[in-house]
């Protein structure tokens, strides 16, 4: 029995671009000027310099009433109050947990800002401080809600709702914060029976939509109840979800419970799920959402 | 590589996946991800060629050299490897801190080269016991997504083929003194024979089973993986030379074993029957990928595309 | 006057270049996946990949409160050279190159946005055909342009030599190895071409100061010139990776 094997010549190489040539807006690069007035308010990826505003980075502008900003293609992820993230926890500190979550400066998630088992409300003792490992170690995702953020730009963490804390199985992707968009609703129940969450920070994580479990089951059931193998039909599902997020993050398209959706939906005709790792599938993917997107924008 | 965290329900779900022979991204545990290849990238080497493989970047350049050939060996030219893991593949490979890695895995072709059923050493010979040709052949890691050795492997021997050695035209003797005078023209040169020059298919065991081609999540959830160095089939490289010779088997040069667990005997053995049918498969593959280049590029100019386009 | 004739009777260089004319520039962003920035650039025979990391947290024994911290690295491919080069780092001259690198990086990055962070730069020069060091730097701003790092104006790089034609001293743009191997002086000058102001100066071998300002403003003039091809190919650049969901105008 052999595997399969494709080696492919670079002057076959397929160029990604799926950005339709029309209607591009203004881009602004560094050190451009983007106006003489003093009476804008400066913003992300601006700074001013001889009574002018000039752009820092490269990219598009983004103009809320007086305020501009300019918005780059690519860059770590800053966070803002409400954002929901997927993280991965560094370290176990005394009294915190330090967060991973791609932004320039790690995360804190403070002791007192996670539901203790059970759901007990009271003051956090010493006794919950030693146990801290037992609730989340190294290694662990999780996913969160920003609280705060810091004077110096780091973000503070909750995970005061059911909705978050440890994650179960599953599989991790991560791709540019920029190529998520802010929403309300960042969990989302697939119609395929697979869960997504698309985190701001550009982790996305996918596992099988979970079945109500009664709250108050032992903890070793629900433990045992994570650690039982994903069925096979669940698995070809996620492993199609995942190909077709790297399919659209190849073509820098942005990513949402539609785009995702309708990727998923021209992807089926791949019976296959290890054929839309080829490039030339995945530019297929991705140009038949664009234009299903197109359609719909026109409408 | 090292420094990749994963939490034990995202282990949980790796292993139970390759159990299944269905993995993440849904190829079963003996297929590849797609590779791309390119030769002939850097002008100022012999020969060199880049393999892209999925997130894996490896760039291999070949120079070459006149030296003095071993005592023991007169008839035999000299190859030598060289690794460079670059630091735009992780900011841990900055300064030295690549240099563990690097020295294991130009080991391991090293050795894997060691035999001369491997790589015919007497085709670098110019003079009996005076002179002969060395090799260096560098490696450059640009990028790390798993499954290092494979790739490293592929591209030295599609860098191989690619080299030209210059034909010796006069040697002048000056008193027991060679003197060489070489070809000014480069396409006046002659190519190596490749053909069975080693392949080495990394297999990474997680629990029971054994997975080619780890991506670096799988690679960081198995504890021992295995490394075999087989040598090639010259019938894929030169095929109009392919009734002339018998169908020879190919050979194991080299196993290696990677990580802190250990392997029961069976599992060992399955694993090298696993690692032969892919190292042929990969062979086959590789073949035909650089004579379609050559093909493409007979008599025009190669049109470099490197990393543009 | 050194050795051979830098110029020829009909002004062209060794390589037929004109005396200001730059080698064809060639670049391309984003090429890696692993890095947050990363940018291949091609100045004629010299090829180098610059990646960058960050801004990320900076190691404890390098973070400080002021500004973010810029590390820098150049390492060379052993096969780069003409002759195999033993070790790609770690050598005087490497680490003299990051410092170079460093210092006109740091001048043109906004480094107070970010106290206690870290950013990376990585520079690897595949092939080396004189102009190395420029070339660096200019992929190096390419990379962290691409990272979306905020820069206080494109930071360019290029060098200049001087020859003689008809008595006359004639500034050369954009040296190539074969003319550094001549024995020429070679000036390197890594500016902010938007400002016109400049973050390194350097030069190699005697130049009398009579002609050093035309020197200097032939390769300033350069730094311009490759300012405008590194804008453009970076518009190109968010041209294609733009898709219409994006733009939000109130």
């Amino acid at each position: 029995m052999t595997g399969h094997v494709s080696i492919r010549l670079a002057s076959e190489r397929v160029n990604a671009c799926v950005a339709s040539g029309s209607e591009l807006p203004r881009f602004y690069t560094p050190g451009e000027v983007i106006s003489g007035m003093q009476d804008f308010m400066r913003g992300h990826g601006t700074y001013a310099e001889d009574d002018c505003l000039k752009a820092s980075v490269a990219g598009v502008m983004q103009k809320v009433n007086k305020l501009i900003c300019i918005r780059p293609l690519k860059s770590r992820y800053v966070g803002e109050i409400g954002d929901v993230i997927v993280g991965r926890v560094l370290e176990v500190q005394q009294r915190r947990w330090k967060v991973e979550s791609n932004s320039r400066l790690d995360s804190v998630l403070q002791l007192s800002a996670v539901n203790l088992p059970g759901g007990e409300l009271r003051r956090r003792s010493a006794e919950d401080e030693q146990m801290m490992r037992k609730h989340l170690q190294e290694g662990d995702l999780i996913s969160a809600e920003v609280q705060s953020v810091f004077s110096d730009g780091s973000l503070s963490l909750h995970t005061r709702s059911l909705k978050y804390g440890k994650l179960p199985q599953g599989t991790l992707i991560k791709v540019f914060p920029s190529l998520v968009k802010r929403r309300k609703n960042h969990f989302h129940n697939l119609p395929c029976g697979i869960s997504v969450i698309i985190g701001n920070n550009g982790y996305i994580w996918i596992s099988p939509q979970k079945h109500d479990l009664m709250v108050e089951g032992n903890v070793d059931e629900i433990q045992n109840y994570d650690m039982q193998p994903v069925t096979r039909s669940d698995r070809e599902t996620m492993a199609r979800i995942k190909n077709c997020i790297a399919a659209l993050v190849a073509s820098k398209m942005m990513l949402d419970d539609t785009s995702i959706m309708f990727a998923y939906e021209e992807s089926l005709k791949y019976e296959l799920v290890k054929d839309l790792l080829d490039p030339e599938a995945m530019l297929d993917i991705a140009f038949l959402t664009q234009h299903r997107i197109n359609n719909i924008m026109e409408e | 590589m090292a420094g990749l965290l994963l939490s034990p329900t995202e282990k949980v779900f790796i292993l139970h996946g390759v159990q299944d022979d269905y993995r993440s991204d849904g190829r079963s545990n003996i297929d590849y991800r797609p590779m791309e290849l390119e030769t002939d990238v850097v002008s100022h080497a012999s020969g060199s060629a880049r393999l892209r493989l999925a997130n894996t970047d490896i760039l291999v350049g070949v120079k070459t050299e006149i030296d003095v050939p071993k005592p023991d060996k007169p008839d035999c030219g000299k190859l030598e490897f060289f690794v460079d893991c670059s630091a735009n593949a992780t900011p841990e490979f900055e300064g030295r801190g690549g240099e563990q890695l690097a020295n294991s895995i130009s080991n391991m072709m090293q050795k894997a080269y060691h035999s001369s059923q491997a790589f015919n050493l007497k085709q670098l010979c110019i003079f009996e016991g005076k002179q002969c040709w060395k090799l260096y052949i560098d490696i450059l890691i640009l990028e790390c997504g798993g499954n290092l050795c494979d790739a490293v492997s592929l591209a030295v021997k599609a860098a191989l083929f690619n080299t030209r050695i210059p034909f010796v035209k006069a040697a002048l003797m000056d008193g027991g003194n060679i003197d060489l005078q070489l070809s000014d023209d480069p396409y006046d040169s002659k190519l190596l024979d490749v053909g069975s020059a080693p392949l080495l298919v990394t297999l990474c065991k997680i629990g029971d089973k054994c997975v080619v081609d780890p991506s670096a999540e799988e690679e960081n959830c198995s504890v021992i993986s295995l490394i075999v160095g087989l040598t090639g089939d010259r019938k894929y490289y030169y095929p109009k030379d392919a009734d002339k010779q018998q169908s020879v088997e190919s050979k194991c040069t080299t196993i290696g074993m990677n990580g802190p667990g250990s392997v029961a005997p069976k599992t060992l053995k399955d694993a090298i029957n696993q690692g032969i049918v892919a190292a042929k498969s990969l062979d086959e593959a590789l073949g035909q990928a650089l004579l379609k280049e050559r093909q493409q590029n007979i008599g025009i100019k190669k049109h470099s595309y490197g990393f543009l386009k | 006057m050194p050795g051979p004739d830098l110029l020829s009777s009909q002004g062209l260089r060794l390589d037929g270049r004109r005396p200001n004319e730059l080698r064809r520039i060639r670049c391309k962003l984003g090429v890696f996946t692993q890095p947050d920035g990363s940018a291949y650039l091609e100045q004629g025979n010299t090829k180098v990949l610059a990646a960058v990391y960050g801004p990320h947290q900076a190691s404890k024994s390098k973070s400080t409160t002021e500004g973010v911290v810029v590390n820098c690295q150049y390492s060379m491919a052993t096969f780069s050279t003409g002759e195999r080069k033993n070790r790609p780092r770690g050598d005087r001259k490497s680490q003299e190159m990051s410092l170079h690198l460093r210092q006109a990086l740091t001048a043109a990055i906004k480094t107070e946005l970010y106290p206690r962070s870290q950013i990376d730069i990585y520079v690897e020069v595949l092939q080396a055909d004189g102009g190395a060091y420029c070339a660096g730097v200019n992929a190096a701003s390419l990379a962290l342009i691409d990272a979306g790092i905020p820069l206080r104006a494109y930071a360019c790089a290029c060098s200049a030599s001087m020859a003689w034609r008809n008595g006359e001293p004639e500034p050369l743009l954009d040296v190539g190895h074969v003319e550094e191997a001549a024995g020429g002086v070679v000036l390197t000058v890594a500016s902010l071409p938007n400002t016109g102001s400049i973050a390194l100066l350097e030069m190699s071998h005697r130049l009398h100061m009579d002609y050093f300002k035309v020197v200097l403003s032939r390769a300033m003039q350069g730094c311009r010139d490759i300012e405008i091809i590194l804008d453009k190919a970076v518009r190109d650049h968010l041209a294609e990776g733009w898709t219409k969901q994006d733009v939000v105008t109130i």
